[in-house]
């Protein structure tokens, strides 16, 4: 956990139920990087990140008043941004396939001079590939990855048992693996 | 729990969720079993991969955005009366002031991720425990156990000596006069620099997990327990107790087994591997060979070799020429000949694959039939051979 997310404590999120703007600032502040990244990576598209954003803290400016404590805070807020890239992802599936809104570069059109980023470019192939799997096997490794939670964090989000989240997780490894099988070289990796 | 196959456990292993224990096993397992050890290598590269997501910036005008829709939302129930205690202004600018100075290690993360390989979770670090004396991490002396961070020295000076327990994967002893720094922990990768002194590694994790730099070759552990020894000069002396060591500098590599010795020098990297067994005669002439340039050195190894040399054999092929690598080959074939598919041709000039063949057939001699390299050791033997880091280029002389 960082060291900003150990100062959200009881009183600050009291303080949010209670409706306070600038308390909900800190909140946001301290989280909006972790729920940006995990919509951008559900979603494959920034500007509609943007708006998932929105929607998960304006949504947690009224929910939050729901929260009696019975879990940690963050599995909730987690489990709150989980529902709603789910939620999007429904709604998008009825309006047009998915993935043709998908922005991120996939490595073949870059250019093969740009070696010096062979890095970032592994790292655009990854989120790429990421966009692509199913929701089961992507949320978990963005729970992981970028929220750095434990798998029985990762199992109390999503609802399932610590040897689902150890399967799914497993196959999308699986998934990621394959899918860019050709960065499997030292080479890509700078090495 | 690991009778069966450990696949479904892989990730879990790598990401530290199984018990002490439950890794010992499972990696017992996959150094056994082919099946799970290449679902394995597949798994650990979309782990390794995975590590590879950045977190990303929110844009700084979501809240702008967003403040207009709260105020909506804010409008019907009554704004809260309660005031801001001094305690809740303090913590929340210290939380505003945190929250910059992360976003200037993210940037600064960043940066070292596009610098290149080094990037170590530099939060990792390794138990450390004292065997004798008192050794130091850094400049501090640890009293009975210690942390050792990744960058960090372990120095241990004429009395004393620690244990390191690297992850859940095996334990180093570090002896006297020694000085190793860890360069990086991760699930897909452990590696420590030996600048100085001898060390003893057991490791039971799967092949190409766990490397060792000196300052003349790196070390690849592909599941075994051996000794590395560097000397104030840079040279280094590997010996293997029990299964197999890759040793290599850019495109010089040596792979020895259980009972084999090899030596490393500055500037040149790995020497030729020899059993320590061999005639005292045969060694000093590999060294002559190796290490002085003296090429008449290999008319005294052809005379001397045993069945059991033709490690030494199948290693020189590739480094004498013309005449000495026929006489070498002669030699070889007396012992064991080259099994079908593999010609004289062939291995001659050089062809991977036949010399690649005839090591199989080779291998029982080494080993006594006893510990021939299983087949999903010897493939990450040649990723190990082919994908050392960058460190090994940099480490060549130039």
């Amino acid at each position: 956990m960082m060291v900003a997310e150990q100062l959200i404590d009881g009183r600050i999120i009291e303080a949010c139920q209670q409706g306070d703007r600038a308390a909900f600032q800190l909140l946001f502040e301290t989280y909006k990087d972790k729920v940006f990244s995990i919509a951008v990576y559900s979603s494959g598209d920034r500007s509609l990140a943007d708006d998932i954003t929105q929607q998960i803290f304006l949504k947690l400016f009224t929910a939050i008043r729901q929260f009696r404590g019975d879990s940690e805070f963050t599995t909730w807020l987690y489990r709150l941004v989980v529902n709603a890239c789910l939620d999007e992802r429904r709604r998008r599936r009825r309006l047009l396939p998915w993935g043709e809104t998908v922005e991120m570069r996939k490595t073949g059109e870059r250019k093969p001079q740009e070696k010096q980023y062979a890095r970032r470019e592994v790292s655009e192939a990854v989120q790429a590939a990421i966009a692509e799997l199913k929701p089961k096997f992507r949320l978990p490794i963005l729970l992981k990855y970028i929220e750095g939670l434990s798998y029985e964090e990762i199992a109390s989000v999503m609802g399932c048992s610590k040897g689902t989240v150890a399967s799914r997780l497993n196959r999308g490894h699986s998934q990621l693996a394959k899918r860019l099988s050709h960065l499997n070289n030292p080479a890509v990796w700078g090495e | 729990m690991f009778s069966g196959h450990v696949t479904k456990d892989i990730s879990a292993y790598c990401h530290g969720e199984l018990s002490s224990e439950e890794s010992k096993q499972f990696a017992e397992h996959i150094i056994a079993c082919a099946k799970c050890r290449t679902k394995y290598e597949e798994v650990k590269l979309g782990v390794k991969l995975a590590e590879q997501l950045p977190q990303l910036s929110a844009p700084d005008y979501l809240w702008r955005d967003l403040e207009p829709l709260l105020e909506k939302e804010t409008a019907a129930p009554a704004i809260s009366s309660v005031s801001w205690s001094w305690q809740l202004k303090a913590a929340a600018a210290v939380v505003l002031m945190l929250l910059a100075g992360l976003s200037a290690l993210l940037v600064y993360k960043t940066r070292r991720l596009e610098r290149g390989p080094e990037i170590a979770n530099e939060k990792a670090s390794w138990h450390v425990k004292r065997l004798d004396g008192a050794p130091r991490i850094g400049s501090e002396q640890i009293a009975n156990n210690g942390q050792l961070g990744v960058g960090e020295w372990l120095e241990t000076d004429g009395s004393s000596r620690a244990q390191i327990a690297v992850g859940s994967i095996g334990n180093v002893e570090i002896d006297e006069n020694t000085r190793v720094r860890l360069l990086q922990t991760d699930p897909t990768e452990h590696r420590l620099e030996l600048a100085r002194g001898k060390m003893s590694a057991r490791i039971w994790a799967p092949p190409r997990l766990f490397f060792v730099d000196t300052p003349s070759a790196v070390a690849a552990d592909l599941g075994c327990a051996y000794t590395l020894e560097v000397d104030d000069h840079g040279g280094s002396l590997l010996r293997v107790t029990s299964g197999w060591v890759a040793l290599q500098l850019k495109d010089r590599e040596s792979i020895v087994p259980t009972g084999a010795a090899c030596e490393t020098q500055p500037g040149i990297g790995p020497g030729t591997p020899y059993f320590e067994d061999a005639p005292t005669v045969f060694r000093a002439a590999l060294r002559k060979f190796d290490f002085e340039h003296d090429a008449s050195a290999v008319t005294v190894l052809l005379d001397q070799a045993r069945p059991r040399d033709t490690l030494t054999l199948w290693h020189l092929l590739a480094r004498v020429n013309g005449e000495d690598r026929e006489r070498v080959y002669e030699k070889m074939a007396a012992f064991v000949p080259p099994p079908a598919g593999v010609t004289r041709e062939g291995v001659l000039r050089l062809d991977q694959q036949m010399l690649e063949s005839w090591k199989n057939e080779l291998e029982s001699t080494w080993t006594g039939g006893r510990l021939s390299m299983p087949k999903g050791v010897k493939e990450a033997y040649f990723r190990v051979r082919n994908g050392l880091s960058r460190r090994l280029k940099d480490m060549a002389p130039k």
